[in-house]
């Protein structure tokens, strides 16, 4: 890589040659990708030759989405995005109105056909034929539908537009339908990646769009089509709340004592364990350590997954979908080779232990459990 | 009389539409209307009311 090109980038973002490569890795890593690959994207960025155009639709949003990229307080980082990529077309961004925004649009789809980028916020309206979002006249649906056609892909950013969102919340008074299901219904293939949140964390926008500069292919998806990459694990999973969880230490009131002393959420509703999202381990907002919802003391509401935000109550109690069997790990006392597992027959002990665990589990979940330890 | 519409406006959140008179060069009626509606009153009707921040905050991101 010649220097004298990422000089010039760095030069144009404000940030020193190091930073930069420093960022980049950082995005790498936060992808599971191999060491060496932040230097492969730094390359991609400074040396594209072209910058992939990108058409933003706005459906029925509040724009959060947007504000969260633009936000992000990193200083490299809306430069990074916005001269990444040509930003051809985006309501709240756009410097033209009216007809000429309109314009814009379509002549970016004419000249780049199958090759740009489509990215939606939003939720499509379908009911009373989509007449609770119109842009231009026209109703958000059928410029989708439209505009959906002739992208390389899509990007779902948001809550809203990866599976309903907001307004699809009960009783969902416009019809309110994620995009995908709308090309579904539509019979149009082009491929769709989602990148729910509420508002969705930037940095899984960025690295997305990081990783398709570089590698001129999308993530690899799970089958909700969310780049593995973030979603692959429950927030429960990498949680630092989660050795309260495990020892039955449980706030039962906001501002209780166990709540103030930073005990697991599970008792005020948290969602955290049928919640897939990478929050606790990049954190959320650039604000320092510990922001990101249950980091400020507050049960995390599900805004990723499907079923769960804004659908679940949100003081009711999450299902618990996997259970770490704290009463099986091995005695710390123990030498080597000889932990408390090691005389059992492996498969009794497995089916016994999961059995244990589960009631032992049941039992520190009950309703009047944790209230004694306040 | 000329009328005039300009929709989407740009720069603002949300999906707004002006539509205006113009008679002798100036503006003689005018007219705004929102173009989205997701129904979040509908929404909150009858829910928990502790809960109804999470929706109602969704109205503007900016
Ligand atoms: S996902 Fe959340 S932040 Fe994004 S547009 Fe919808 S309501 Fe707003
Ligand atoms: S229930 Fe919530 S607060 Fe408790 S460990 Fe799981 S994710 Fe963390």
């Amino acid at each position: 890589m010649k220097n004298k090109d990422i000089a010039s980038v760095s030069k144009h973002l404000g940030v020193s040659r190091r930073e930069f490569l420093k960022y980049c890795s950082i995005v790498a890593a936060g992808m599971g990708l191999p060491l060496g690959t932040g230097e492969q994207i730094a390359e991609a960025v400074t040396k594209a030759a072209r910058r992939p155009p990108v058409i933003w639709l706005s459906a029925q949003e509040c724009t959060g989405c947007s504000e969260s990229l633009l936000r992000a307080t990193h200083p490299t980082f809306e430069h990074l995005i916005l001269d990444l990529i040509s930003l051809d077309y985006h309501e709240t961004l756009s410097t033209p109105s009216g007809h000429q925004a309109e314009a814009a649009r379509a002549a970016s789809i004419k000249e780049n056909k199958g090759k740009f980028i489509l990215v939606v916020d939003g939720a499509i309206p379908v009911k009373d034929k989509g007449i609770y979002c119109m842009i231009a006249g026209r109703t958000a649906l059928d410029i989708l539908q439209e505009t959906a056609k002739d992208a390389f892909a899509i990007i779902a950013m948001g809550s809203c537009s990866s599976w309903g969102g907001v307004p699809s919340a009960d009783p969902n008074p416009t019809g309110a339908t994620p995009v995908q299901k709308i090309l579904t219904d539509a019979g149009i293939k082009t491929p769709v990646v989602t990148i729910p949140g509420c508002p969705p964390n930037p940095y899984n926008f960025l690295s997305t769009v990081l990783y398709f500069v570089t590698f001129k292919k999308l993530p690899e998806l799970d089958d909700l089509a969310r780049p593995k990459f973030a979603y692959g694990r429950l927030i429960h999973e990498n949680c630092e709340r989660r050795p309260h969880f495990d020892a039955g230490r449980f706030a039962t009131e906001f501002g209780d004592e166990n709540h103030r002393k930073g005990y697991c959420l599970y008792k005020l509703g948290c969602k955290g364990p049928e919640t897939h999202a990478n929050c606790p381990s990049i954190l959320f907002g650039d604000t320092g350590s510990g922001t990101w919802p249950v980091g400020t003391g507050h049960p995390c509401f599900g805004c990723t997954e499907k079923g769960i935000g804004f659908h679940k109550p949100l003081f009711s109690k999450a299902s618990l979908h996997m259970v770490t069997p704290p009463d099986t790990y091995p005695h710390v006392v123990e030498h080597q080779g000889k932990s408390a597992l090691a005389g059992i027959a492996v498969a009794a002990a497995a089916a016994g232990a999961a059995y244990a665990a589960v009631n032992n589990v049941a039992k520190k979940l009950g309703d009047d459990d944790g209230k004694g330890k306040k | 009389m000329a009328r005039i519409v300009i929709d989407p406006i740009t720069r603002i959140e949300g999906h707004l539409r002006i539509e205006c008179e113009v008679e002798n060069g100036k503006v003689s009626k005018a007219w705004t209307s929102g173009q989205m509606w997701r129904g979040i009153e509908n929404i909150v009707k009858g829910r928990d009311a502790r809960e109804v921040w999470l929706f109602t905050q969704r109205i503007c991101g900016v």
